[in-house]
């Protein structure tokens, strides 16, 4: 019978198609701005390490001012000082740590026809790699003893590879970054997690840096530091004086798989809390937090207030649609009333007539959700033109999205059509059959 | 195969009562064809309406084919139509979107029947009323006696025992008032039971039975060759 209710649909959106095209315009339009909305949103707060995002914590200290905290509902800084960051990272409490900081540097190709570019890049630990599972498309990453030695081992994107090597296996060649020679320890195939969970100071959704290097060569100064960096009180002149000042610019990440470990971790930063509160800092010495890349992207409010509320707007305006497609429904069922009434006579149960409504009411579901799904494409392209390009990654309709427009389409069409399919289910036959 | 015991039917608006039918009593034995008249509003569409299970009694028993109607829900009702009733309408009621072959389609589907035997019934019912050639017309490009035979076609296309027909003539010319008379006592001389509404005396007089309804009471008016009722007194 689903063949047969679906041949009457065509033919009664046939018959009406004014009505019809209406119906389908309305729920394009409140699909096309819901899923636009929603499929930013479903990218903002997507899980970008979903395999493992319980075990990597993000390690907060308060090294702040104490007179005046850093955020305003107290929390800790986003960030660690220096001289924090290394001592934990050098404590080896966690079976894995990442210590890092955004850098920039200029590459000089080794093509002297070519030009020397900037590129951004990340001074990380050995353990960024594994613990974060970066792709790598060659070689891999560097060793605890390069960052120890201060090596000057580097690993480069695909992209970096392509326009430098041509694409082929540039390991162990030598990259001329920041007037020094690197050594090419891994390229890294294409790695964007949404959000950017491991640095999100200068914004969720950047793009993810163009190489890498140990985090130790910072002490040495070869690359400047790119990101944010935060100072309370004045520091000394010179790079060591920077260097244990206040100022907080890098962040360590932790990988802990178990509870246990998680809570040793935390006695382990209470105590060195408590410790340095001994020699006149940490005033909030309890102010310490170890939280998941969950926690810790909800904490920053990666969905901004404003996103969620345009979510919400966006389906308010589906529910606006709805209750239009419901009158014109109405309208159109009410309008078959004597058909309804010829075919209960001649045989259909009123569960028959409402399974014929129901699928007319999703075709229309169907028809509109396919053409919200080019609105909402419209509309992602609206948005990426207007944000430009940090929001290129964000504003893409992946088949997840595809179906959930089609489903909240369809859904959201029957819904709309239940009480009009009721309505048309309680005609009373005799009288509209005597009426014609 | 119809039996009606103190059927009535009341209709209550506010603090007003009104009487369609009064305690009708009716039986109708296989091969019936039984006609109805009385003047406007005397309750012969409420009776056929009733009796097609299109409406329900106020009060009274209603056994069609050995079942009680009134244990019946809305599915098992709509299965007794489908299967034992076929409808004629006086305004023919076909339905404009659909084709000759799709309007005759629509109580087969109902009542589950494959594609080739559907096929087969239609294009033989169709055939019996002489439209095979016009299946893939729209009802709108047939006259008014054409349409008619249609919903012949469509009424008898499950094989109901018992046809129901609601001024089945009154939309049309005295000459194809006869020719869908003469149809309905082919299809009666088959063995199809009758049961027609008609304002037409004359061709009241051509059932094999008349009752006559009056202030919703009926009374028949000639004996035939079946079983006498005690209709209520007028």
């Amino acid at each position: 019978m689903f063949s047969y209710y679906l041949k009457l649909a065509w033919l009664s959106s046939k018959r009406t198609w004014g009505m019809s095209l209406l119906m389908v315009l309305a729920i394009a339009l409140g699909i096309g701005a819901a899923m636009t909305t929603i499929t930013v949103n479903y990218l903002m707060s997507a899980n970008p390490i979903p395999q493992k995002s319980d075990q990597l914590f993000y390690v907060q200290l308060d090294a702040w001012d104490p007179n005046d905290p850093y955020f305003d509902n107290g929390d800790p800084p986003d960030q660690l000082t220096y001289r924090d960051a290394t001592a934990l990272w050098q404590a080896k409490k966690a079976p894995r740590q990442s210590i890092a900081t955004g850098v920039a540097g200029v590459i000089e190709p080794a093509d002297k026809e070519a030009l020397p570019f900037m590129a951004q890049g990340r001074a990380n630990s050995a353990d960024f790699f594994p613990m974060f599972d970066v792709p790598f498309l060659y070689g891999s990453g560097w060793d605890e003893q390069a960052d120890l030695n201060k090596e000057f081992v580097v690993v480069i994107t695909a992209e970096i590879n392509e326009r430098l090597f041509g694409g082929k296996d540039s390991t162990g060649q030598t990259l001329r970054l920041a007037g020094k020679d690197f050594r090419i320890a891994g390229v890294i195939k294409r790695w964007q997690p949404q959000p950017r969970f491991y640095d999100i100071s200068t914004g969720a959704f950047q793009d993810s840096e163009e190489f890498f290097v140990p985090f130790s060569l910072m002490a040495e100064q070869i690359l400047g530091q790119s990101g944010n960096n935060n100072c309370w009180k004045p520091t000394e002149s010179g790079f060591k004086a920077y260097l244990d000042s206040e100022c907080i610019w890098t962040q360590l990440w932790v990988e802990l798989p178990t509870k246990a470990d998680v809570e040793q971790y935390q006695s382990y930063i209470d105590a060195y809390a408590d410790e340095q509160h001994k020699f006149g800092r940490f005033a909030r010495t309890r102010n310490n937090k170890l939280s998941d890349v969950m926690t810790w992207l909800e904490q920053r409010e990666v969905v901004s207030e404003d996103a969620s509320m345009m979510m919400a707007m966006a389906l308010m305006f589906l529910t606006v649609c709805l209750l239009n497609t419901v009158g014109l429904l109405l309208a159109k069922f009410l309008g078959k009333a004597s058909e309804i009434g010829v075919r209960q006579a001649l045989g259909a149960s009123r569960r028959d007539l409402f399974l014929q409504h129901l699928v007319e009411s999703g075709c229309i579901g169907l028809a509109g959700g396919l053409l919200g799904l080019v609105l909402a494409w419209l509309g992602l392209e609206a948005v990426k033109s207007m944000y430009g390009d940090w929001m290129a990654e964000l504003a893409v309709l992946d088949l997840n999205m595809v179906l959930l427009a089609i489903l909240l389409a369809i859904g959201s069409s029957i819904l709309a059509g239940l009480y009009p399919t009721w309505r048309a289910c309680q005609v009373q036959p005799s009288q509209q059959l005597k009426a014609q | 195969m119809l039996s009606m015991k103190n059927i009535s039917k009341s209709f209550a608006t506010d603090n007003v009562v009104t009487h369609a039918l009064r305690d009708i009593n009716l039986d109708l034995a296989e091969g019936d064809f039984v006609s109805v008249t009385g003047p406007s509003g005397s309750g012969k569409t409420t009776f056929l309406n009733i009796a097609g299970l299109l409406e329900s009694s106020t009060s009274g028993e209603y056994w069609l084919d050995g079942e009680d109607i009134s244990k019946l829900d809305d599915k098992g009702r709509s299965r007794m139509r489908n299967q034992k009733i076929g409808f004629i309408f006086q305004s023919f009621n076909l339905i404009p979107d659909l084709n000759l072959f799709d309007n005759v389609d629509v109580p087969l589907r109902y009542r589950g029947f494959n594609a080739a035997e559907r096929k087969k019934r239609i294009e033989y019912h169709l055939d019996q009323v002489g439209l095979a050639s016009r299946m893939k017309h729209l009802p709108s490009q047939l006259s008014g006696g054409q349409q008619q035979r249609v919903a012949i076609a469509r009424a008898l296309a499950t094989s109901p025992r018992f046809l129901l027909a609601d001024e089945p003539t009154g939309n049309l010319d005295s000459s194809m008032a006869q020719s869908v008379m003469s149809l309905l006592e082919d299809i009666n001389a088959n063995g199809t039971t009758i049961l027609m509404v008609t304002h037409d005396n004359g061709l009241a007089a051509r059932a094999k039975r008349q009752i006559f309804i009056k202030d919703g009471q009926a009374q028949e008016l000639r004996q035939g060759q079946h079983n006498i009722h005690n209709l209520a007194a007028v």
